[in-house]
């Protein structure tokens, strides 16, 4: 008996022992509470938030953003102008393999980026208007030529549809890749349990050096009360979208921390410029006018914005602001009176309840601050599929749509990714996605010039002129930009955010 | 009675034909374009219609709904639209996982439920009834995710002794059902004590009664066979309610379940998944019920279905 019980000391002792020892020394594994589920882990073949976030943990670019939207280079050293501009010469990292096995080099991007303008694949659009063909030059260069001079080709490289996979991965997984994506990054695919977590592990031979955390498991939580509550246990150590009535609590907190950054994402009120009254620009600027933007950021958004002066975000490469509309609800009184409009107007406003922070909450304030000047919006709440259905499958005919309210976000982090899509005349819906059916020939002119121009101080002239235009036209009404909040807990470093709303936890460290 | 077993099992057929077109009418007449959903907001139409050509929505409706009929008759779900997964594949898991929480959970009510609803008719008009009948009212009457944020608040954060949301272990199970089991509890303590006191108030209950037999063992032994019978229809209701009505619970508990993922796939417009997932609710709902019947004939050997 006393034999058993001198044993039974001795197993407590060893096990509280290895617990303590695991807790300092082994790194952890650090655990990420998203919002929802990857879609589909195939960098050109995908969409959604949560997949770019994973794949840039386990794949590189040949360039990357950092904090500040620069580059930064990665799979590519160094990069040279070709000639006049019709392509970009990369000098590529050596001695870097994929996580299968395979030796990363030219063949390898070259495979990539024919894959993307050869195939059909959900991010074919955005790079094939673009790039031309890539030659190998020998193993370790390459070139990649455009279609005609493009000073924006670093960010679609340094865009999420443009991280390089294992090419043998691709053979082999054949209609199942996006399952188990092999990429040459700081993390390897481990599991997927679709609805529960997503578990990658550290790539000790990391060319960027070995990771101080032993994994990342991502876990699907979708509501973010619950997440909350999962970063105060301790269950998590880093959630997203945080809401913002939560934050005052978590910085109380002694275990949790609160991360904010800025987004490049715009909250806007469309407007259909071809149907009356929108049709006349002063009811436009007189809608701009009747619009507190600081008070919505204030007290709706709780801080977590920024009032907006352009379509465009401030951290958006080519951001000007042309000044603005204040609130002025006596100058939007006079704008209508002056447009014929003394008493105001009946019309229809559109919003989507969810989707992004406080949209339908925007979009009730909004609502009365439009009233105050005696426009009488008739609001209504459309479910997601339905509204973007509603505002981007239709022609300018049929389109039902008067003001409504949408984000925008430019996911290669520079201007023509904003004004070009929604602002150019020949890219009204069903072809593209400007859906306040506005033309101007003048923006049309700078936006294509922008699109070619090499040198940037000329290209961001051209930006400053198009958003001059597209301000005093009052095009849209722009609200505020978004900003992210994210928890992460107070024992967690080296958590970066970046402003195209990707959280990355590739250099974090669990003291 | 074997031959009625086998009739009842055949009349499922109609029903999941039945569910599988009111189903394919239903999700195609509603608004919204899965292939916009899958290429994103910010594609072009071109992408657009190469996504619809290869989720074959640009074919007629009719030869979708034939291609689809055969292909499920073959046990071909399709593949999802969004994560290009087997649908099969991605169902099953999720499935299981839903099923464990619904038994579980509708385990958990009907003991509560049953000794709840007992007590109050062991006891009618007394303040125990009172409290039973309220913790019953409270139940039906908050809502689920409201009782599982307390839930998670109290055991989760406060107390610590319980994960507050996500699977694999056996303790992951227990606030997600004890959630469930309460919200579900309500209507069975409530079943429980009306049938009850009918039973009660009958002649040979006083005749018992008279006897001398404790009124325990008239109420728990005797009376509550008798009462049962509504009681297992409102169960078994319950439990395949809970397959797709547990989806609230799953939200709030990070749990894998078949509801979150169905009801995630009406937001997305993925067609194979909505349409595989509420076939199967309804063929676990239909069969669920179907073994209420026969569970009828276990408890009461008055009943022959001949």
């Amino acid at each position: 008996m006393k034999l058993r019980l001198r044993w039974v000391t001795l197993a407590v002792f060893v096990l509280v022992m290895s617990v303590a020892v695991g807790s300092v020394g082994v790194a952890q594994e650090l655990v990420v509470a998203t919002g929802a589920d990857p879609v589909r882990l195939d960098p050109p073949d995908q969409t959604d938030n949560v997949s770019e976030t994973v794949l840039r943990h386990v794949m590189d670019g040949l360039v990357e953003f950092d904090e500040e939207m620069n580059f930064v280079p990665a799979l590519a050293t160094a990069w040279e102008v070709v000639g006049d501009g019709e392509g970009y010469r990369f000098f590529l990292r050596q001695g870097v393999t994929f996580h299968d096995g395979t030796a990363f080099n030219a063949e390898a991007v070259k495979y990539n980026f024919d894959r993307i303008i050869e195939g059909q694949l959900r991010r074919t659009a955005l790079l094939r208007p673009y790039i031309k063909s890539v030659e190998v030059e020998d193993e370790f260069t390459v070139v990649m030529y455009t279609h005609f001079p493009f000073g924006a080709l670093l960010n679609y490289l340094a865009h999420g549809a443009s991280l390089i996979q294992s090419p043998t991965a691709i053979e082999e997984q054949g209609e199942d890749i996006g399952r188990r994506p092999v990429g040459t990054g700081p993390f390897a695919f481990d599991r997927w349990v679709v609805g529960d977590y997503l578990t990658l592990t550290a790539n000790e031979d990391y060319w960027g050096g070995a990771p101080q955390i032993s994994g990342i498991r991502f876990r699907v939580v979708p509501e973010e009360a619950t997440r909350v509550f999962q970063l105060e246990t301790g269950e998590a150590h880093v959630v997203v979208r945080v809401p913002p009535t939560e934050v005052p609590r978590l910085e109380a907190a002694s275990g949790t921390n609160v991360l904010v950054a800025d987004s490049l994402r715009v909250i806007y009120i469309g407007m259909v410029v071809h149907k009356t009254p929108l049709d006349n620009v002063l009811v436009r600027q007189a809608i701009n006018h009747a619009i507190d933007r600081e008070t919505i950021v204030g007290q709706i958004l709780e801080g977590f914005g920024t009032p907006a002066d352009s379509p465009i975000a401030p951290l958006t490469q080519g951001y000007y602001s042309a000044g603005g509309y204040e609130y002025n609800p006596d100058r939007a009184r006079e704008l209508l009176a002056e447009a014929g409009y003394p008493n105001g107007f009946d019309i229809k406003f559109w919003t989507p309840n969810g989707r992004y922070l406080k949209d339908y909450e925007t979009s009730l304030v909004v609502q009365q601050m439009l009233a105050e000047v005696g426009i009488r919006a008739d609001l209504q709440v459309i479910e997601w599929a339905t509204y973007i259905s509603s505002l981007f499958d239709v022609d300018k005919d049929t389109t039902e749509a008067e003001l409504y309210l949408l984000g925008w976000a430019p996911s290669t982090g520079e201007s023509d990714w904003v004004l070009r899509p929604l602002f150019s005349s020949d890219l009204f819906p069903p072809i593209g996605d400007n859906a306040s059916y506005y033309a101007n020939p003048a923006l049309d002119e700078r936006i294509q010039a922008a699109m070619r121009e090499t040198d940037p101080d000329a290209r961001d002239a051209l930006y400053a002129e198009a958003q001059t235009i597209i301000h005093e036209d009052a095009v849209w009404a722009p609200l505020h930009a978004l900003r992210q909040v994210v928890g992460v807990r107070s024992n967690v470093e080296g958590v970066s955010i970046l402003p195209i709303e990707i959280v990355l936890v590739k250099d974090a460290v669990i003291q | 009675m074997s031959q009625y077993f086998i009739r009842r099992l055949l009349t499922l057929i109609p029903v999941l034909i039945g569910v599988l077109v009111v189903t394919f009418i239903i999700i195609h007449l509603t608004p919204g374009d899965p292939a916009r959903m899958v290429a994103g907001m910010d594609a072009d139409a071109a992408t657009v219609a190469a996504i619809r050509e290869q989720l074959g929505l640009n074919r007629p409706l009719p030869v979708q709904f034939v291609s689809y009929v055969s292909n499920v008759l073959r046990g071909d779900f399709g593949r999802s639209f969004h994560t290009g997964e087997q649908v099969r594949n991605e169902i099953a898991w999720r499935y299981l996982n839903t099923l464990l929480l619904a038994v579980v959970g509708v385990s958990v009510a009907t003991v509560i439920g049953i000794v709840a609803g007992g007590i109050s008719a062991r006891f009618p008009h007394s303040w125990l009834d009172s409290a039973a009948m309220m913790v019953a009212l409270i139940g039906i009457s908050a809502p689920v995710f409201w009782i599982g944020l307390v839930f998670m608040y109290i055991f989760g954060v406060q107390l610590r002794i319980l994960p507050t949301g996500g699977s694999g272990t056996w303790q992951h199970l227990v606030l997600p059902a004890l959630t469930l089991g309460l919200a579900l509890a309500g209507m069975i303590a409530r079943m429980t004590r009306s049938s009850l006191l009918e039973v009660l108030g009958q002649d040979y209950i006083r005749t018992s009664k008279a006897y001398g037999f404790s009124a325990n063992v008239l109420v728990f032994r005797y009376a509550l066979r008798n009462a049962i019978l509504p009681v297992i229809t409102v169960v078994g209701l319950q439990l395949g309610y809970s397959l797709a009505g547990a989806v609230l619970t799953e939200t709030v508990f990070a749990w894998p379940g078949l509801g979150r993922l169905v009801v995630g796939s009406i937001f997305t417009r993925d067609y194979p998944v909505i349409q595989a997932g509420l076939l199967l609710v309804a063929f676990t709902f239909a069969f669920v019920n179907f073994l209420v019947d026969m569970l009828y004939a276990l408890v009461d050997p008055r009943i022959r279905f001949d």
